[in-house]
């Protein structure tokens, strides 16, 4: 029973570290991204590479780089890793477009990903993904395998805590004040000064650092990874969560966290299977879905909206317009 | 400020890690009520049929153990438990089978999809194991509870090889889907026909799922090959055959065991027409001899199962169903022999209750099993899915046969591979 | 070499099949600005809708018709108890993305537990192969691609030639003025739906015919390379949604051909993130060049 509820402390933990860092890119930024799910990919399997050791002919799987990097250097690399990917795909695709286009090309590049990463087998090993991945420090430690992973979730519970207090940092600095005046309204917010574009990169990377260090953390305890756990519809559980807890409010999105992938999901469980064994499962996604938009359609501020500031603020999702202006048609060529 | 509240955050919790210790006992529990055995398996994502087929096995064991009287005062059941097929979701699913099962006493699984993150998990549990991966990473298992009852993906490939050798083939096609299952025979399929003497013409990994093949079926025309040896998931064999039957027409299939259960059959059969499937196919499974008195009992409680198994007739000659029936009866007649269902101490039994002891008494069914042990024999069990005898890193491997498809969905043997054929091309 | 042009045939089959996708995705996006992801799964929808009517007894063309009238009344119910009530609300353009892909995940998630994780076929035969120089082309291949070019005619002429076809873009250009000269802009965007749904519902079926087994995932492989297509045209053109099928699929055969199969599907991604990244309106239209009012 202690592994289980060690295992699951673990895992929400992880969760809320990768729902923070959405939330700052989407909640507080209005940056949207839905291809968070790959930059945790990227840093889980950027950790795995570095503490696997070298590949070698006969090895069972087969991966890029390879090293025996020692604690907590892996978790460092997988956010690095995931903070350049980040930079990369910012620079490329974040660009004043429409924002339905934006969420496109996030999500298409979300498929390309793991079409690469399933079919270009030398990467990381293909569809089969990596496994006997080193937890960190388990020989030197010497724990029983039930102290280490209460032990694990003492890391895991320190790191989350870190990435609060840095995302709530964030989010009541000045700096916040600025991001959240670009999110509602970016033109008021360039005309004033603030380098809109820079700020938006720069809160892109630190969300992708945030997302590989969780992935980091993921692999080291799970010891495997494969395309399967990262697929598209992955971003959207995290998304869920955040809609469900409060955009933009941090407090508010790590009780989505526990609400949604951990509580929700994990509930599920413990359901008995009716009809046959995986209906109970294809209804779990039929629920997620309808959780989205029941909460878009009756409280799109979440359970926990953002603190109210001086004046009333937009909701993010809802109070905007679904109609582009319209095109403006050229007068007709004068007549001589 | 923050910084204490840090400190004593890890504190509380370091503090909470100590409370939970293990101890070592000497004596086994004492265990009551009905005893659990979970089928381990996706029942949900892409390989969604595995975990039906393994329930299959499960059930019917269970059903003859309670109809024999139980094991030892003690009626059993069986759960499942779905790993969805990767391993971020396997590892919680397998703690909470642990923590949460009643009497969880053993289990079939876990698969290819989840064994590398689970099993260290589950044998750490102590809980005995049947596991249906072949992955190669276990061929020298050292994992105390883990067992194996079906052959390796490698030792499959070699198979076909030997087949497709042995009628004549010469120039082959090796047609691949990327995912994980069906990547795991291609290496020793293609080093093994080359050993014989055979060449690959052409050799395809697909992407799963797409909707047109049409290149790559032409490019395998354009090589001549005269048999394709095939393993990918339904829809995309499917699709890829009846390209080629469209563009060229089909020439000869042999494909990997998951190519001769239903899904596959079905959606194929669907594509290219059932006549031709008859005529064209030949799938590699593990042998089974689908025949004597130990098959004749499983099929029996298969089929009378049907309330708890839809179709049951499907599984009738699956050799992974069968042997999931027998690792059931297995741990059973393991328990018998230790005097107690505790797993950590029927576990040295399990491989006692099998192999050729000479003098033994050979028995085909749980009901045999407890009248010979009543009597104070030593048993010899020789299951459904045929003699089982493991080597030193608890695995059993056997022959494999090669099967057809017949229109009504049964599978007529066409040839056996026996494991000396395969030990010697691998 | 001679891999070419079979490729450029086989491309012409794939094209023929998101033409008549992609020219119902672009009249419904042109007309209603929903980009409506979950037009994937509608067609699975169709697909199944098609197989029940298949197995019970009634031949495949017909029960493509029946696919196509599932189609447009499914289609126009979603938007009718879904999204429209969203869009009156003022949801943001990305919102609405988040309601379709909501709408996606429960559609094939219902499938999924109504039909059970299996395959589907369809009782249908290919029909005789007809070889034009090296391509080959079996009959219901031809069938599809006629109707794909029927499709087309009969959008365009309903889009320039008739009085709901000038309504429709009317509202699709400026919906506020169009309602102010008495269009019955809500009636002309179910119109909309219910077109573009029908054509939803011929695709879908079109997709198993050319896959010859499908399951609940099988129409949301198709949605990437469908907007690829509508968006590459340009939205509101059928004439461009042909265009844009037709050099996706050619091109992803070709380079399928050349390159390395695998990534066949990836050619139509980097399609649509070029498109949007450089040139949003695509090829032939103005519309949807303008960006998102935030204030």
């Amino acid at each position: 029973m202690q592994f289980y509820i060690s295992t699951l402390l673990i895992y929400l933990f992880i969760d809320i570290m990768g729902v923070l860092g959405l939330n700052l890119q989407f909640g507080v930024a209005g940056i949207i991204n839905f291809a968070y799910i790959v930059f945790i990919a990227v840093g889980a399997y950027t950790a795995a590479v570095v503490s696997l050791g070298p590949d070698y002919p006969g090895n069972f799987q087969h991966y890029v780089f390879g090293a025996s990097w020692p604690f907590p250097l892996p978790i460092l690399a997988g956010g690095a890793a995931a903070a350049v990917l980040s930079l990369v795909v910012g620079v490329i695709s974040l660009r004043r477009l429409r924002s339905d286009y934006q969420a496109m090309v996030m999500l298409v590049l979300s498929l390309i990903a793991t079409l690469v990463a399933s079919n270009a087998t030398g990467l990381v090993n293909g569809p089969a993904g990596l496994a006997t991945i080193p937890q960190p420090l388990y020989d030197q430690l010497g724990l029983s395998p039930l102290d280490y992973q209460w032990a694990y979730a003492g890391w895991a519970a320190f790191l989350t805590v870190v990435v609060f207090l840095f995302v709530q940092g964030i989010t009541r600095s000045p700096l916040g004040r600025t991001l959240r005046a670009m999110r509602d309204n970016e033109r008021a917010a360039s005309a004033l000064g603030k380098g809109v574009t820079a700020l938006r990169l720069m809160v892109f990377v630190v969300g992708g650092f945030i997302a590989g260090v969780s992935g980091a953390v993921f692999v080291e305890f799970i010891q495997a990874w494969s395309p399967g756990s990262w697929l598209y519809p992955e971003t959207f559980v995290f998304l869920a969560a955040i809609l469900v807890g409060g955009a933009g409010n941090n407090w508010g999105a790590m009780v989505g966290t526990l609400l949604v992938p951990v509580g929700f999901l994990e509930a599920t469980r413990y359901l008995p299977a009716i009809f046959y064994q995986g209906f109970i499962e294809a209804m779990q996604w039929v629920c997620v879905g309808l959780l989205i938009l029941l909460f878009l359609w009756f409280r799109p501020n979440g359970l926990f909206p953002e603190q109210p500031g001086r004046f009333r603020r937009r909701p993010l999702i809802t109070g905007g317009s679904t109609r582009v202006p319209a095109v403006p048609v050229a007068p007709p060529a004068p007549v001589d | 400020m923050a910084g204490a509240r840090v400190s004593s955050v890890v504190a509380a919790l370091v503090f909470l890690a100590g409370c939970g210790s293990t101890t070592q006992s000497t004596t086994p529990k004492t265990i009551t009520g009905t005893l659990t055995f979970a089928s381990f398996n996706p029942f949900t994502g892409p390989d969604a049929s595995f975990g039906p087929e393994m329930a299959a096995g499960c059930i019917p064991a269970a059903n003859t153990i309670n109809q024999a009287g139980g094991v030892l005062g003690h009626q059993v059941q069986c759960v499942a438990v779905d790993t969805r097929g990767d391993p971020a979701d396997a590892v919680p699913a397998a703690q909470k089978m642990i923590a949460t099962t009643d009497n969880l006493m053993g289990m079939n699984g876990p698969s290819s999809d989840e064994a590398l993150a689970t099993i260290p998990i589950i044998n750490r549990a102590g809980i005995p194991m049947f596991g249906d991966t072949g992955q190669a990473a276990f061929d020298q298992s050292t994992y105390k509870y883990f067992y194996r009852l079906t052959p390796p993906d490698d030792a499959a490939g070699v198979a076909m090889a030997v087949y497709a050798y042995r009628k004549g083939y010469r120039r082959a096609a090796a047609v691949f889907g990327n995912d994980l299952s069906s990547q795991g025979n291609v290496p020793n399929l293609l080093s093994a026909f080359k050993k014989l003497g055979g060449t690959i013409v052409v050799n395809q990994t697909l992407t799963l799922d797409q909707s047109s093949y049409r290149t790559e079926v032409t490019s395998l025309i354009a090589a001549n090959p005269d048999v394709i040896f095939t393993e990918a998931d339904p829809q995309t064999d499917a699709a890829y055959l009846s390209q080629l039957q469209q563009l060229h027409g089909l020439i000869p299939i042999v494909g990997t065991q998951p190519t001769v259960q239903p899904p596959w059959s079905k959606a194929v059969g669907g594509a290219i027409g059932k006549d031709n499937l008859a005529k064209y196919f030949a799938g590699a499974q593990p042998y089974s001899a689908s025949q004597g008195p130990a098959w004749q009992v499983y099929n029996t409680a298969l089929l009378a199962a049907k309330s708890a198994v839809p179709q049951p007739d499907q599984w009738s000659q699956d050799p992974y169903t069968e042997t999931d029936y027998d690792a059931i009866v297995m741990m059973a007649l393991a328990m018998l022999e230790a005097k107690t269902p505790d797993p950590t101490f029927f576990n040295k039994f399990i491989p006692a209750v099998v192999g050729n002891a000479a003098g033994a008494t050979e028995v085909h069914s749980y009901k045999e099993g407890l009248d010979a042990i009543a009597a104070g024999k030593t048993i010899n069990y020789v299951g459904a899915g045929g003699p089982i005898s493991f080597d030193q890193y608890q695995n059993s491997t056997g022959a494999f046969e090669l099967v057809g498809y017949a229109s009504n969905g049964s599978n007529p043997q066409l040839d056996i591979v026996s494991a000396a054929d395969i030990a010697k091309e691998r | 070499m001679q891999q070419l042009i079979p490729a450029v045939g086989f491309g012409l089959i794939t094209a023929s099949i998101l033409a008549i996708a992609a020219v119902g995705f672009t009249l419904q996006f042109s007309v209603t600005n929903i980009l409506n992801l979950a037009y994937g799964d509608i067609m699975t929808a169709c697909a199944f809708a098609a197989y029940i009517a298949n197995q019970a007894g009634v031949n495949i063309w017909i029960s493509l018709v029946v696919a196509a009238l599932f189609g447009a009344v499914f289609s126009m119910l979603i938007n009718r108890f879904v999204y429209f009530g969203f869009v009156r609300r003022g949801t943001k353009l990305f919102g609405m993305i988040i309601v379709t892909i909501a709408v996606s995940l429960i559609i094939q998630n219902l499938l999924l537990a109504i039909f059970r994780p299996t395959f589907f076929s369809y009782h249908a035969s290919a029909g005789a192969s007809y070889h034009l120089g090296s391509m080959v082309f079996t009959a219901s291949q031809l069938a599809i691609m006629a109707i794909a070019v029927v499709a087309m005619l009969l959008i365009h002429v309903l889009l320039t030639q008739t009085k709901l076809g000038k309504a429709m873009r009317a509202t699709a250009t400026n919906p506020g003025l169009a309602r102010s000269c008495g269009i019955a802009t809500d009636q002309v965007i179910d119109v909309a739906w219910l077109i573009s749904g029908a054509l939803c519902g011929v695709a879908g079926v079109a997709v198993v015919l050319n896959t010859a087994t499908f399951s609940e995932t099988t129409g949301a492989g198709f949605l990437v390379p469908i907007i690829a297509a509508a968006v590459l045209g340009g939205i509101g053109q059928p004439y461009g949604a042909m265009l844009g099928a037709l050099t996706i699929g050619i091109a992803g055969e070709v380079a399928a051909a050349l390159i390395n199969p695998s990534y066949k599907d990836v050619i139509a991604f980097l399609i649509l993130i070029v498109v949007l990244l450089v040139r949003p309106q695509g090829i032939l239209s103005e519309i949807a060049a303008a960006k998102e009012v935030t204030a």
